[in-house]
């Protein structure tokens, strides 16, 4: 196994407008995969408007100077491609990828509902409905629902800390003019990136790329920077649902951000941890005691901060003991770290399947994408394998010490309350909320 | 996983994608199927093991075995014993998983180049002398009871699915849930794990596809030399797979506490090698793939009586069914939604769809299909898939063509004969009071 992993050759240039491009030629199937990233995301959703963001992200392509909505729909769909848009807690997305021969139509596209979008009034009304009427929908999913609670109680107040797709009460006050202002206000080509990815000619598709967006002019002024979130108090949150017979859990703790430098001594202590089959979560929780059909963690790191969770679920009546469980892996691995065994096999784990992460024209597309949002090197991808087996049993036991949960952070569950209460109030002060009030 | 839906298009398009030419096909005298194909696009390789037994191959108070064998077979073997399949993998830059549907029980291990000869040491190990004893067995069966738990009882759709199914098949197999009923999970013993292993995982019911940095000579050898010594098993038991006539709508109605109703409707609909198969498949992508599709139109964006509408058409063996799943919108009452639903459905059966429509659909599934084989481990599924459920791995390099040659006049008589209102099932969440 060699240790580079290789990039495709790239192209990186900056328009006078300020517009980052990104342009990779790959073989392999005649697909292009085309990302547009505007630096604005449900960070910057502001106070009563939680899911503007994101509103706007589903919104823009319901029209524009030049197609309507449906337009949009027929010309997209109409050359084999589906445009996806949306917003997480840093930025705004529009992707789509389809037969390389249209790239020139994909653009034009991208290019007109990113830049152009003019929010029908009768089309955002609609979006805003659906929005309000899905996230009834969510509600009866259990983990989501968890996940939902687990970002509250970690973030608090905290830009991160409500959901991307916002509240009910906040989006049903979100006006035109609310949508309107967050676009003009966050929406330019310096605060933009552009990734192609795939069979394409650079010179030409750099020619193209500058005819349709080389005259986007647009006043938005950058994101501002965001500190990070305080600790939140030991507590621990259950979400009533009554008639469940299996809850959800969660642990969970703020951690750093995406640039940190304990971004990849994190990546293989937790791989170590809770990532894999063979990790100590999944051996203790599903090999041992069959508690439970999945267990995780991970360290999920965006632009100003990360948290670290571990996550599962099981009957009811097995729920304490689950959380006792996860908490008491967390103290083993922190005091201990991991094996040399362990850590050995968990390094060639890693470092053999990275390449099936950059597989397709999408996923190298989305790693440039990432790699351009949160500032880090991209050297990171060809040294990956290098920084992974740097990694040692200490650095392990350090990211442990400094963020696993084990006295800190929030314990979530989602279950019948009067079932679990009781047994989950050695793990903190205990508060029930109900499920709408997460929505 | 458990669902195996039409993530997964057993197709391709002639050229570079999937040269056919380059396969090598071999059959080992114990019966073993072996297709190799060397892509040297990657530095890795996908190897794929299919079983051809899925949830149809089993009969009440046995439902659910294929599943919770999948779970077995990660338990330990003669020479790698428990806990040892992952760890061994893992140290050689490996990972692996496994699926069961109703047609097949899946295996795959997708790994950097090197761990080739690993993989298939542990492959061939499991299937030559996997280990069934008593404590991994109730180990698993407390797992799969709370994926069960998981993916269906505290799951609408779940919940709405498993319904379905046991109102569009009466006597066939398909009408029990992959995962089984609870109470046969429960049952189920050691020694028919034994039987099942002996019958189903003999080297005459599996094939191995191996896809990606190889030398296919070498490639071949390694796997004569590991698996040739695994003895055939007896003949597998024939399906009964017969079905009455339906003659009238059968409906089911699930009270359950949640937030808002949702709409699950389904049809028995031909199985993968009917020539209505890639009719079938655009008359999904036209109703209910994109924003411009004809449900979502109709249903989302002009009556605003869902929140999201989905059809699916799976390809199995036998006869399977055409499903379109609706989020009706709370407060809006089921029957809006149903009517909406029915109108659209008896409008494309009566008047087709647009040259339009129908190049946007087929548009759409070559790009999906392009995306399918952009991957070694795509391109080995696309192989084993087309050999199991329509007889020939060959077959994953004509689907393209076979919806190209497919017209408007083909989807309407589809729409027409195959979802025929008489002949539905219809099964509605109702939503009972939640706080």
């Amino acid at each position: 196994m060699s240790d580079e992993i290789s990039l495709p050759p790239i192209v990186d240039e900056t328009l006078e407008n300020g517009l980052q491009i990104i342009l990779a030629r790959r073989e392999g199937v005649p697909l292009c995969a085309v990302r547009l990233l505007v630096r604005a995301g449900a960070a910057l959703d502001p106070a009563g408007r939680h899911g503007l963001a994101h509103l706007v992200a589903q919104a823009a392509r319901r029209g524009t100077a030049r197609r309507s909505g449906r337009e949009v729909d027929e010309e997209v769909e109409g050359l084999g491609a589906e445009l996806g848009a949306g917003a997480d807690e840093d930025a705004s997305y529009f992707g789509l990828s389809a037969p390389s021969e249209f790239l020139s139509e994909l653009i034009d596209v991208v290019a007109d509902v990113v830049a152009g979008p003019t929010f029908p009034a009768g089309e955002l009304s609609r979006i805003r409905r659906r929005e309000v009427a899905s996230l009834a929908h969510l509600l009866d999913e259990p983990g989501a629902v968890a996940d939902r609670a687990t970002i509250a109680a970690v973030f608090g107040k905290h830009p991160y800390g409500h959901p991307v797709d916002g509240r009910a009460r906040h989006l049903a006050a979100s006006t035109r003019a609310d949508v309107t202002g967050f676009h003009r206000r966050w929406f330019g080509p310096r605060n933009a990136v552009l990734v192609v990815v795939g069979a394409l000619d650079p010179a030409a598709a750099l020619r193209l790329v500058r005819r349709k967006l080389g005259g986007w002019r647009s006043p938005a002024e950058p994101a501002p920077e965001l500190g990070a979130p305080a600790d939140p108090s030991r507590e621990v949150v259950i979400v009533d649902r009554p008639d469940a017979t299996q809850a959800q859990v969660r642990v969970a703790v703020p951690a750093f951000a995406r640039a940190s430098p304990e971004y990849f001594p994190a990546l293989v202590a937790n791989a170590v941890f809770g990532g894999g089959f063979t990790s100590r979560l999944m051996e203790a929780v599903r090999v041992n005691r069959g508690l439970s059909y999945g267990v995780r963690s991970r360290f999920a790191a965006s632009r100003a901060a990360g948290f670290f969770y571990m996550s599962s679920f099981t009957k009811n009546e097995s729920a304490a003991e689950l959380v006792e469980l996860l908490l008491s892996e967390a103290a083993r691995f922190r005091d201990g770290g991991p094996t040399e065994e362990e850590l050995e096999r968990t390094r060639a784990y890693l470092c053999g399947l990275y390449p099936l992460a950059l597989e397709t024209h999408d996923q190298v597309a989305d790693k440039l994408t990432e790699v351009a949002l949160y500032g880090v090197d991209r050297d990171e991808v060809a040294g990956y394998r290098a920084r992974v087996r740097a990694v040692t049993p200490s650095d392990c036991a350090e990211v442990a010490r400094r963020h696993f949960p084990v006295e800190r952070g929030v314990v979530v569950a989602v279950g019948p309350a009067r079932q679990l209460e009781k047994s989950f109030a050695r793990f903190g002060p205990v508060r029930v909320v109900s499920g709408k009030s997460l929505v | 996983m458990l669902r195996a839906r039409r993530r997964h298009v057993p197709t391709r398009t002639p050229g570079p994608v999937l040269p056919l030419e380059r396969v090598i096909a071999h059959t080992l005298p114990n019966g073993l199927r072996v297709r190799l194909l060397e892509e040297r696009s990657a530095p890795t390789v996908s190897y794929y093991t299919f079983f051809q037994v899925g949830s149809r191959n089993e009969r009440l108070g046995l439902t659910g075995i294929s599943h919770l064998f999948e779970h077995m077979m990660f338990n330990g073997a003669s020479k790698y014993g428990p806990k040892e399949f992952d760890r061994v993998l893992e140290s050689r830059g490996g990972t692996s998983n496994a699926y069961t549907s109703n047609d097949l029980t899946v295996y795959h291990d997708d790994s950097a180049s090197d761990a080739l000869q690993t993989i298939v040491d542990l492959e061939s190990d499991r299937m030559r002398s996997l280990a069934l004893t008593p404590e991994t067995l109730e180990q698993e069966r407390q797992v799969v009871k709370e994926e069960r738990r998981l993916r269906t009882d505290n799951s609408t759709f779940g919940l709405m699915e498993e319904q379905l199914e046991s109102l569009v098949f009466l006597s066939h197999p398909y009408r029990w849930p992959v995962i089984g009923w609870m109470d046969d999970i429960e049952r189920i013993s050691r020694e028919d794990c034994q039987e099942y292993f002996r019958t189903y995982y003999a080297p005459n019911n599996a094939a191995v596809y191996v896809v990606g940095d190889l030398d296919p000579r070498a490639t071949l050898e390694l796997i004569e030399r590991h698996y040739g010594d695994i003895p055939s098993g007896p003949r597998p038991p024939p399906v009964c797979s017969g079905e009455p006539t339906q003659r009238g709508e059968r409906r089911a109605t699930i009270r359950f506490p949640a937030q808002a109703p949702a709409l699950l409707a389904g049809w028995r609909a031909p199985e993968a090698r009917s020539p209505d198969a890639a009719a079938l498949d655009l008359l999904q992508t036209c109703l209910a793939v994109g924003e411009s599709s004809r449900l979502r139109r109709r249903m989302v964006e002009q009556d605003e009586v869902v929140v999201s509408v989905s059809a699916s058409y799976g390809w199995r063996i036998d006869p399977g069914v055409f499903l379109v799943f609706a989020e009706v919108a709370p407060g809006v009452k089921l029957e809006r939604a149903e009517r909406a639903l029915w109108e659209e459905l008896a409008r494309v059966a009566a008047g087709g769809v647009s040259a339009g429509e129908l190049r946007r659909a087929k548009r759409l599934l070559r790009s999906a299909v392009l995306h399918e084989l952009s991957t070694h481990n795509g391109v080995a599924h696309a192989l084993g898939q087309s050999e199991a459920l329509l007889g020939d791995w060959r077959e994953a390099g004509r689907t393209l063509s076979q919806y190209e040659t497919v017209t408007a006049r083909d989807v309407k008589r589809v729409a027409a004969s195959w979802l025929d209102p008489t002949k539905r099932s219809v099964v509605v969440l109702e939503p009972e009071g939640v706080r």
